[in-house]
């Protein structure tokens, strides 16, 4: 089979085998509502909430049937795509994530595409001169990004280039006090872009470069680089065409298992700079205690995971055949 | 096997097989650990205490300077660390307690029991553990033993799964079936025999661990749902984002003294693996 009909039927297959996962959190959530101390209708409906409000909740939930009943109504409902709504915003809760994950995603897969190339190139460079000053360099740069808190580089960067040196905005996607057009909005846009996504860049570069060099590093080791360089290929080609693909393999199934970890970086990250995604949605729930915003934004959350640990899985299984089954 | 675990030799053991990344890691943990008990108790200034000198530079008075709220920044952050370090100590305790248990369980029995349990591990694993946890302390509420507990309880397929995978190797050993043969109990060939050779890995673990978990709780903290009473440096960090136009030092040395203990934490662990043949730099 081709690579392309091949990434579609382990696509296909993955979905089969995703669906339990998906039920689980939804089921997961679910108990979790219900094991919190506080009676669901008032979390449902929010601090005091007028008596024939809460009796509204009691019904549109289901809250006096029995508790498979209520399962059952929560589970349909939310594979349905209602997540309930929002006591804060009074609007949907599909409606309000819909709104904000398309923001999120850009500064997400932005940093993502940066900190992927910029990731791979040093650990390439890195484990191409194993125990050398680069390869010490990079090592240490990468564990460094690695333990510092996302939303913390966020503030160090807003102390040096917007407080300090005042030349990018710190705060939103866009100018509030002037409305640009054309070119200038697009102008503007990237410079409020600039520092989330940088901070973005060098907290996922991190993670990308510590676990491509290792794996780089395990590559060189094969026999078959041995092989390539005795039957005189390049040390350029050696590495990038022989020991990366094989590397990759191990960068693509990291991302996907840490994509949980980027996403949380991205939340925090949001929220240092007031960047309106569901960063901020988050935020807004867990201040306002609006549990249905919560509980929706952690299925959406947890769905997206579920999503790229399958796409990352089939990625790898065109990458390297032996996996695929 | 015992001969060659680097961890049963002379002084100072752990220092001599350590290289010098895991040295500096050490190094870290121990200034940390020195801040919050020592340091902590020889200063002057409390947490706690307000004062007339509000968002102070750092300066002869308050070595750090002093926040809003004019408390003395080095004496929170000297006990905003106990709870920080209390986090990843317990955490990891918890984590690795449970993923030893269930690593060593699935490794040494096999069959049908490991191939349900590691299905299980490897779904539980999917589940993104930081909006998992927040969802749970929102619930719950924020007192800081939840946020351990939680964190701790979601925190143990990682160690579960690098556990197993080093009994599976190990239970083929001979000195292994040369236990079972002696008629040796299966609780006594795993607690005697085979869990002392996965305990670098352990080490490697619960360091990793600890880490990841004064991380975690930091994001926490971050978005609001940090335990008051019981300031962290995360807590410290989200408390020092309001002022970061006007008190820089509020929030850059929080965020200095938990980087620096995790990238202590995360070089311990490297340092550990490195120490017991892995050269990679990460499993």
């Amino acid at each position: 089979m081709h690579a392309p009909a091949r990434l579609a039927m382990s696509i296909g297959r993955r979905l089969l085998m995703a669906a339990p996962v998906v039920m689980a959190i939804v089921v997961l959530t679910f108990v979790l509502i219900r094991l919190s101390p506080t009676d669901p209708a008032v979390l449902l409906a929010g601090d005091a909430p007028a008596p024939e409000f809460l009796e509204k909740i009691r019904a549109q939930y289901h809250l006096d049937e029995s508790i498979a009943k209520q399962l059952a109504i929560y589970v349909g409902s939310a594979l349905q795509g209602d997540l309930g709504t929002s006591i804060y915003f009074r609007k949907p809760v599909t409606e309000l994530i819909l709104a904000h994950a398309p923001v999120t995603f850009l500064l997400t897969l932005t940093s993502l595409v940066i900190a992927s190339a910029i990731g791979v190139s040093l650990a390439v460079l890195a484990a191409s001169r194993p125990g050398t000053g680069t390869d010490t360099a990079v090592t240490a740069l990468s564990l460094a990004g690695y333990s510092m808190p996302a939303f913390w580089i966020g503030q160090l960067l807003i102390l040096s280039f917007a407080v300090w040196l005042g030349w990018l905005p710190s705060n939103g996607m866009g100018s509030a006090r002037e409305t640009f057009e054309g070119f200038e909005w697009f102008v503007d846009r990237v410079r409020h872009m600039v520092l989330p996504v940088t901070s973005l860049v060098l907290f996922e570069l991190a993670i990308i470069t510590r676990f491509t060099r290792a794996a780089m590093v395990q590559a060189l080791r094969q026999d078959y680089v041995a092989v390539a360089h005795a039957k005189g290929a390049s040390q350029t080609r050696v590495l990038w065409r022989h020991a990366l693909p094989n590397a990759l393999v191990t960068t693509v199934t990291v991302l996907g298992l840490e994509f949980g970890f980027l996403l949380a970086g991205s939340v925090v990250t949001e929220i240092v700079f007031g960047w309106p995604g569901l960063g901020r949605l988050f935020f807004d729930a867990i201040f306002r205690r609006d549990f249905p915003l919560l509980t929706g934004c952690f299925i959406f959350t947890s769905v997206m995971v579920v999503l790229a640990n399958m796409v990352t899985d089939a990625v790898v299984s065109v990458l390297d055949p032996r996996t695929a089954r | 096997m015992n001969a060659v675990n680097p961890f049963h030799a002379k002084p100072w053991p752990v220092w001599r097989a350590l290289n010098p990344s895991g040295r500096t890691g050490l190094l870290l943990l121990l200034t940390a650990l020195l801040l919050c008990t020592a340091v902590a108790w020889m200063l002057q200034h409390s947490p706690s205490t307000m004062s007339e000198a509000l968002r102070e530079p750092p300066g002869a008075a308050h070595w750090l300077g002093t926040d809003d709220l004019g408390r003395d920044v080095l004496a929170r952050v000297a006990y905003g660390g106990q709870i920080s370090l209390m986090v990843g100590a317990f955490s990891a305790l918890i984590a690795v307690s449970i993923g030893v248990a269930v690593g060593a369980a699935c490794g040494y029995l096999g069959g049908a029991f490991d191939a349900v349990v590691m299905r299980v591990t490897e779904a539980f694993q999917i589940i993104p553990r930081f909006f998992l946890a927040l969802i749970v302390v929102a619930l719950v509420g924020s007192g800081i033993w939840k946020i351990i507990l939680v964190l701790g309880l979601l925190s143990w397929p990682a160690t579960a799964r690098v556990v197993r995978a080093q009994v599976l190797v190990l239970r083929k050993e001979e000195f292994v079936l040369a236990a079972i043969m002696g008629g040796a109990s299966t609780t006594r060939v795993i607690g005697r025999h085979i869990l002392p050779n996965v305990a670098p890995i352990i080490a490697v673990s619960a360091s990793l661990q600890a880490g990841s978990a004064i991380l975690l709780e930091s994001f926490i903290s971050f978005l609001g749902l940090g335990d008051v009473a019981h300031p962290s440096w995360g807590l410290l960090l989200q408390q020092g984002q309001l002022f970061i136009r006007d008190g820089w030092w509020i929030s850059t040395f929080p965020g200095l003294a938990l980087s620096l203990t995790i990238l202590g934490l995360n070089l311990l662990g490297d340092g550990i693996r490195a120490a017991h043949g892995d050269t990679t730099g990460t499993s």
